[in-house]
C-alpha cells in the first residue's frame, strides 16, 4: 500500500516511537519540536514546543500520559501527553542522548554526552509526581561512565536493571539497587545506534555502525543472531507478530553527496529473525534511515529518515502470505 | 701444585662431611677429584668461540697478481706506483709484498692486501686480464682460491644420484569431470588470496592463504601456474595443492609476462636490483628456473616490451629505428643483427603464424606504412602505404585470419614546440585478408572518434564503439573472403566504453566503466538481440570465464572504496551471485589451454547438443534439489533450536507475570487486547476516492 508520508519536521528525524496501543506515533528531529501523529491516517495531533536544540531522544510511558525528551540544548524535559505542556525541565551539563521510562513509569533514565569536559553519565530519576520542585529534585541514582559514552539505552520489564549500548560497541547491564555493572559483552566493533526489545522484552536487537544488527538475550546478553548488511545500520526493530526484523540505515549522511542515490542504499530491509536471511526491501527515503519502529499490532511499520520524512507503511497481504520453507 | 690441590680437596671432603652433619651455611660447588667435564668448550662457549680468530682470517683480503713486469731494484719504485694506481682504486691497500730474486729484481708476481675482502673480490673481478702493456697482462686471483684449488682431491667422485621427486599433475584442474572452472580472488591490505572452484549450485573454496602475494597475482596464459609478487621476486605455484613450483629472484619486480606456451617468463623491475641496477629485465626458463638473459632497458614503450611469437620461438622489441628479433633457446639476435627500420613505431606478432605486422611513421616525403614481415626469412609479404597518419593500432584477430589496423588520420597538422598537433581527425580501418592470395586490403572509414575496438575471438565479426560523449554508438561489422567488411548492426546512444567478447565468440558484453559507470549490456550477435540491460555501479573489471559461460564484474578496492565486491552473471546477463567483499581487489578466472578437439568433433558436439542438454538439465536439477533440501534441513534445525530457546524464555516470562502486574497497577499489558476494561473502541472512517486510470 502507498505509505503515508508525515511531513512535519524541517530537519532530519532522530527517533520515532509508537505508544503502547499504537494509535499514536511520536517523532523527534533535529528541528527542536517533537511531534505526535495519529498512526492510522497520519494526521498531526500536536507538537511539544520548548526545546532549543536538536532533540536526540524521546519516550512515552505505557499509559500515554507522560512524554520525555532529551535534547542538544542540555535539557531533559517531561511533558503532559494530553495537553502537550512542558511539566518538568532538568538542566544537564551536556547534551542528553538517550532517555526512557521504566516499565512501571515510576522512574525514568537519561544519559548525557561526553562533551564540554563533562563525562558521560547515566541518571535515574523519580517521575511519579512532577511539580514545581521537580527540577530541583536529586536523581535516585547517578552512574558516571568513564569509558566510551552511552549511545543507546533500554530498561528491563521489572524495573530492576538497565542495559546500555556504547560508542565502542560494548553492551553493559547495570543493577539499579547497587549501581554496579553486572554483565558486559562486546560483539559489535562500532557505535550502537539503537536497541529495541521484542514484544515480551526477553530479547533485544541492536543496530550498529559496523554494518550489522544483532539479537541478544536480555537476561544473559548471549548473542543469538546476526544480520549483516553492507551499510551502517541506524535502527532495528522486531516484529511483534512474525519472526521478522526491520533494519534501517544506509550510507552515512556525510558521505551521501559523494555518490549517486542508487549507491546510497536507503531501503528498509527485512530479515528473517531465525534464518538471518534477507527477504524484502522497502524503498522511499532519499537519505539514510535513522529510526524504524513496528506498530504494536505488527500490521504496519514506520521509518524516519535523514531526509526529514516519516513514512508509515501498512503491509500488503503479500507480506502476510509470504512464508519461508522449512 | 698437584699436592696442594689434593690437600685442598681433602679439606673439602672433610668440610663436606661436617656440612652433612652440621648443615652449615656454605654448600660445596667444587668438582671432586679426577672429575672430567663431559661438555666440550664448543658447546659451552658457542657464541664466544664464533668470534675466535681463525688462521685463515684476513686471507680473504689478499690477492695475488701474476704477470707483473719483472724489474730491477732501480725501477721498483716506478712499478709500485703503477701497481698502486691500478689497484688502489678498488680499495685501500694495507699491505703489499714484492718477492725478490737473488739479484734483487722482482719475481713477476706480487701480493696485495686490502682492508676489506669485498675490495679484493672487486679487484679480482675487474682487474683480472688487465693489459698493462703489450707484453704484460695481469692475472689476478684471490689468495684463498689457491688454497681452495689445492685441496681438490685427485680422485674424482661421481656425484650421488638424487632420488627422483615426481611432481604433482600440473594439469589436474582440466580433468574436473563437470568442467568446473577455477578462479582466484585477491583482497588488498593483507593480500589474502582465495582459489575457488565454480561448482554448482554454490562455488566451493579450495585454497585460501593470507599474505600469499605482496601486490597482486597473475595466472599463466594456459592456466598452469599462479604467479605471486614479492619483494624479492616472483613465485610460481602449481598442482592440486598449489605448492611452490619455482622462485625467480629479481628484486622489486613490477611487471611480468609469460611466453604464450609458458616456456619463459619475463620479469621487469624498473629500478633494478639494489646491487645490480642494470638488471632490469630478466628472461627465465620456467621449467628449470634458470636465468636465460637479462637486459638493461629504459624503455618508455608500453609493457610488454618484449613480444613473443605464438610458438615461443622468437621474441622481439623495438629499439631506436630498429626491430630486434631474438630467437630461443639461444637468446641471441636472429641472424646476429637487428632489422633496421627508420621510424618504426609499433609491431605485433600474428597469434598463429610467425609473421609480424609493424608500422612506420611518416617522414617528410616518405608516407607512413604498415608492413607484414615473415620470420625468420625476413620476407616482406605485404606493404601498404598510408597518408596523413597520426597514429596506428594493430589488432590481430585471434585465429590469425585477419589483421585490422586502426589508422587515426588528420586533415591538418602543424608543429608546435616540437610536438605535432593534429586537427580534423577521422579514422580508417585497414583490414588485411591474411589467408587470401597477395593479402588484399579493405578500408572502412569512420568519421567519428573511436573509443574501443575488438575482434570476435572466434568468428569473423568485429565490434567498435564510436562517437562523441552523449551519442556513443556501437557498430558490428563482418569480414568475409573476397568481400569488403559489411556493417551488420548499429546500436545508437549507448552508455558504454568497453567491449568484452565471450572467448567463444557470438556473445559480447558492452560495459560502461569509470567512476560513474557501471552499465552492462549482454548482446547475442547472432541476431543482435540485447538479452539483458543492467548495471553494477562503479564497476572496474569485467572477466569472462574461459569457456564463455559466466561473466564476473568487479568493483575493485584499487578504484573505489565503497561497495567493493564481485558479481557473477550468466552469459545471458542473469545475475547469479553478488559477493560484497571488503577490500576486494582482483578476481581472475584460471585460463584453459585451447581445446584438443578437432573442428569436426566440435561440430559434432554442437549438432548433438539436444542429446546432452537433457543430461545436463537433469544433473542440474538434482544438484538444485539437493541444495534446497540442505537449505531446508538447515533452516529446520535453526528453527527447532530457536523454538526451544523461546519456550524456555516464555516460561520464565510468564512466571514473572505477577511482578509485572504489580508494577502496572494490575493492568495486564502483555497482549494488546488483554486489558478489555480500559479500552474504548473508536471507529474512524476514511473518505476514500477510487479512480482507475488506464496506463498506455
Amino acid at each position: 500500500m502507498k505509505p503515508i508520508i508525515l511531513h512535519g519536521h524541517e530537519r532530519s528525524i532522530t527517533q520515532i516511537k509508537y505508544n503502547r496501543e499504537g494509535d499514536l506515533l511520536f517523532s523527534s528531529a533535529k528541528d527542536n519540536k517533537p511531534n505526535v501523529w495519529f498512526s492510522l491516517n497520519g494526521e498531526r495531533l500536536g507538537t511539544f514546543n520548548g526545546h532549543q536544540g536538536a532533540v536526540w531522544c524521546i519516550d512515552v510511558d505505557w499509559t500515554t500520559t507522560k512524554f520525555i525528551s532529551g535534547a542538544g540544548d542540555n535539557t531533559c524535559k517531561l511533558w503532559d501527553c494530553e495537553t502537550g505542556k512542558e511539566t518538568g525541565n532538568i538542566k544537564t551539563m551536556s547534551s542528553v542522548r538517550t532517555c526512557m521510562f521504566s516499565y512501571s513509569a515510576n522512574m525514568a533514565v537519561y544519559s548525557t554526552d561526553k562533551a564540554m569536559k563533562q563525562p558521560c553519565e547515566i541518571f535515574i530519576i523519580d517521575v511519579r509526581t512532577i511539580d514545581s520542585s521537580f527540577s530541583q529534585q536529586q536523581p535516585i541514582l547517578r552512574i558516571p561512565i568513564s569509558g566510551p559514552r552511552v549511545s543507546s539505552i533500554l530498561w528491563d520489564n521489572l524495573d530492576e536493571m538497565i542495559i546500555t549500548g556504547h560508542e565502542s560497541g560494548e553492551i553493559n547491564q547495570w543493577d539499579l539497587k547497587t549501581g554496579k555493572k553486572i554483565n558486559s559483552t562486546k560483539e559489535h566493533d562500532n557505535l550502537i545506534n539503537d536497541m529495541q526489545f521484542n514484544k515480551d522484552g526477553t530479547m533485544f536487537i541492536t543496530a550498529s555502525k559496523d554494518h550489522t544488527a544483532k539479537l541478544f538475550d536480555t537476561e544473559t546478553l548471549a548473542l543469538l543472531k546476526t544480520f549483516k548488511t553492507e551499510r551502517p545500520i541506524n535502527s532495528a526493530a522486531i516484529s511483534p507478530i512474525a519472526d521478522h526484523v526491520a533494519l534501517g540505515g544506509g550510507q552515512e549522511a556525510m558521505d551521501v553527496t559523494t555518490t549517486s542515490t542508487r549507491a546510497g542504499k536507503f531501503d528498509s530491509r527485512f530479515f528473517h529473525l531465525v534464518f538471518e536471511e534477507e527477504f524484502a526491501r522497502v524503498k522511499g527515503h532519499f537519505g539514510p534511515i535513522n529510526s524504524v519502529a513496528f506498530h504494536p499490532d505488527g500490521k504496519s511499520y514506520s521509518s524516519g529518515g535523514e531526509d526529514g520524512y516519516v513514512r508509515v507503511h501498512t503491509f500488503d497481504s503479500s507480506y502476510f502470505e509470504y512464508n519461508f520453507d522449512y | 701444585m698437584a699436592k696442594k690441590k689434593s690437600d685442598k680437596s681433602d679439606e673439602n671432603s672433610k668440610n663436606q662431611d661436617s656440612d652433612a652433619s652440621s648443615n652449615s651455611e656454605e654448600p660445596n660447588f667444587s668438582d671432586p677429584e679426577g672429575y672430567e667435564e663431559d661438555i666440550s668448550d664448543s658447546e659451552l662457549l658457542k657464541d664466544i668461540l664464533k668470534q675466535k680468530p681463525k688462521e685463515t682470517d684476513g686471507y680473504e683480503s689478499v690477492i695475488v697478481v701474476d704477470g707483473v713486469p719483472q724489474v730491477g731494484p732501480n725501477r721498483i719504485e716506478k712499478l709500485k706506483s703503477v701497481i698502486n694506481k691500478v689497484f688502489g682504486k678498488f680499495g685501500k691497500i694495507v699491505n703489499e709484498y714484492y718477492p725478490l730474486k737473488a739479484d734483487e729484481s722482482t719475481k713477476g708476481y706480487i701480493f696485495l692486501e686490502y682492508s676489506n675482502p669485498n675490495h679484493a673480490a672487486e679487484a679480482v673481478e675487474l682487474a683480472n686480464k688487465f693489459k698493462i702493456d703489450k707484453q704484460h697482462t695481469f692475472l689476478v686471483n684471490l689468495f684463498t682460491d689457491f688454497a681452495k684449488y689445492e685441496q681438490i682431491p685427485d680422485k674424482w667422485e661421481p656425484p650421488q644420484t638424487r632420488p627422483y621427486e615426481g611432481q604433482a599433475d600440473l594439469h589436474y584442474y582440466l580433468l574436473e569431470p563437470d568442467a568446473y572452472d577455477q578462479y582466484a580472488v585477491v583482497t588488498a591490505q593483507g593480500q589474502s588470496v582465495q582459489i575457488w572452484q565454480n561448482t554448482l549450485p554454490d562455488p566451493s573454496l579450495i585454497e585460501e592463504r593470507s599474505n600469499w602475494t605482496q601486490t597482486f597475482i597473475k595466472w599463466s596464459p594456459l592456466g598452469t601456474y599462479l604467479s605471486t609478487f614479492h619483494k624479492l621476486g616472483i613465485a610460481l605455484w602449481a598442482g592440486p595443492e598449489f605448492l611452490q613450483y619455482k622462485k625467480f629472484a629479481h628484486a622489486n619486480v613490477q611487471y611480468i609476462d609469460f611466453s604464450p606456451c609458458e616456456k619463459y617468463l619475463v620479469t621487469y623491475s624498473p629500478q633494478g636490483e639494489s646491487n645490480n641496477p642494470d638488471k632490469k629485465i630478466v628472461i627465465w626458463d620456467i621449467r628449470t628456473g634458470q636465468e636465460k638473459r637479462s637486459f638493461n632497458i629504459d624503455s618508455t614503450s608500453p609493457w610488454p616490451i618484449f613480444r613473443w611469437s605464438h610458438d615461443d620461438k622468437y621474441f622481439g622489441r623495438i629499439g631506436n629505428d630498429v626491430l630486434s628479433i631474438y630467437e630461443t633457446p639461444s637468446f641471441g639476435l636472429l641472424d646476429k643483427k637487428s632489422i633496421k627500420m627508420a621510424g618504426i613505431r609499433d609491431f605485433n606478432w600474428s597469434p598463429t603464424d610467425n609473421i609480424v605486422a609493424y608500422w612506420v611513421a611518416e617522414d617528410k616525403d616518405v608516407p607512413a606504412s604498415v608492413t607484414l614481415l615473415e620470420l625468420p626469412n625476413r620476407n616482406e609479404i605485404r606493404k601498404k602505404n598510408l597518408f596523413n597518419v597520426a597514429d596506428c593500432k594493430i589488432h590481430w584477430q585471434t585465429s590469425g585470419d585477419y589483421l585490422c589496423v586502426k589508422v587515426d588520420r588528420y586533415s591538418k597538422s602543424r608543429k608546435e614546440k616540437n610536438e605535432m598537433k593534429y586537427s580534423g581527425m577521422y579514422c580508417n580501418f585497414e583490414i588485411f585478408h591474411m589467408r587470401e592470395k597477395q593479402v588484399p586490403v579493405d578500408s572502412v572509414e569512420i568519421k567519428e572518434p573511436i573509443q574501443a575496438f575488438a575482434w570476435e575471438p572466434v568468428g569473423t565479426k568485429f565490434a567498435m564503439i564510436h562517437g562523441e560523449t552523449l551519442s556513443i554508438n556501437v557498430s558490428f561489422y563482418e569480414v568475409k573472403v573476397g568481400l569488403a567488411p559489411i556493417l551488420l548492426k548499429k546500436f545508437e546512444k549507448r552508455a558504454c566504453s568497453h567491449l568484452f567478447w565471450s572467448p567463444n565468440g557470438q556473445f559480447i558484453v558492452l560495459a560502461g566503466m569509470g567512476s560513474n559507470g557501471g552499465s552492462l549490456e549482454f548482446v547475442d550477435t547472432q541476431e543482435f538481440l540485447v538479452m539483458n540491460t543492467t548495471d553494477h555501479f562503479q564497476m572496474s573489471d569485467v572477466e569472462w570465464d574461459p569457456t564463455g559461460r559466466y561473466v564476473f564484474t568487479g568493483v575493485s578496492f584499487w578504484k573505489s572504496k565503497v561497495d567493493t565486491g564481485y558479481w557473477m552473471w550468466s552469459f545471458q546477463g542473469k545475475i547469479l551471485k553478488r559477493i560484497n567483499l571488503e577490500r576486494f581487489a582482483q578476481v581472475l578466472w584460471r585460463p584453459r589451454p585451447a581445446t584438443l578437439l578437432s573442428e569436426k568433433q566440435q561440430k559434432e558436439i554442437k549438432k548433438n547438443l539436444k542429446k546432452y542438454y537433457a543430461q545436463f538439465e537433469s544433473k542440474d536439477r538434482m544438484r538444485q534439489s539437493k541444495a534446497s533440501k540442505e537449505l531446508i534441513e538447515k533452516r529446520a534445525a535453526l528453527m527447532e533450536k530457536f523454538r526451544e530457546y523461546r519456550e524456555e524464555n516464555i516460561k520464565q516470562w510468564q512466571e514473572k507475570k505477577a511482578r509485572r502486574l504489580a508494577l502496572r497497577n494490575n493492568i495486564d499489558t502483555d497482549e494488546l487486547g488483554a486489558d478489555t476494561e480500559n479500552v474504548e473502541e473508536e471507529v474512524v472512517e476514511f473518505f476514500v476516492k477510487e479512480e482507475i486510470i488506464p496506463i498506455d
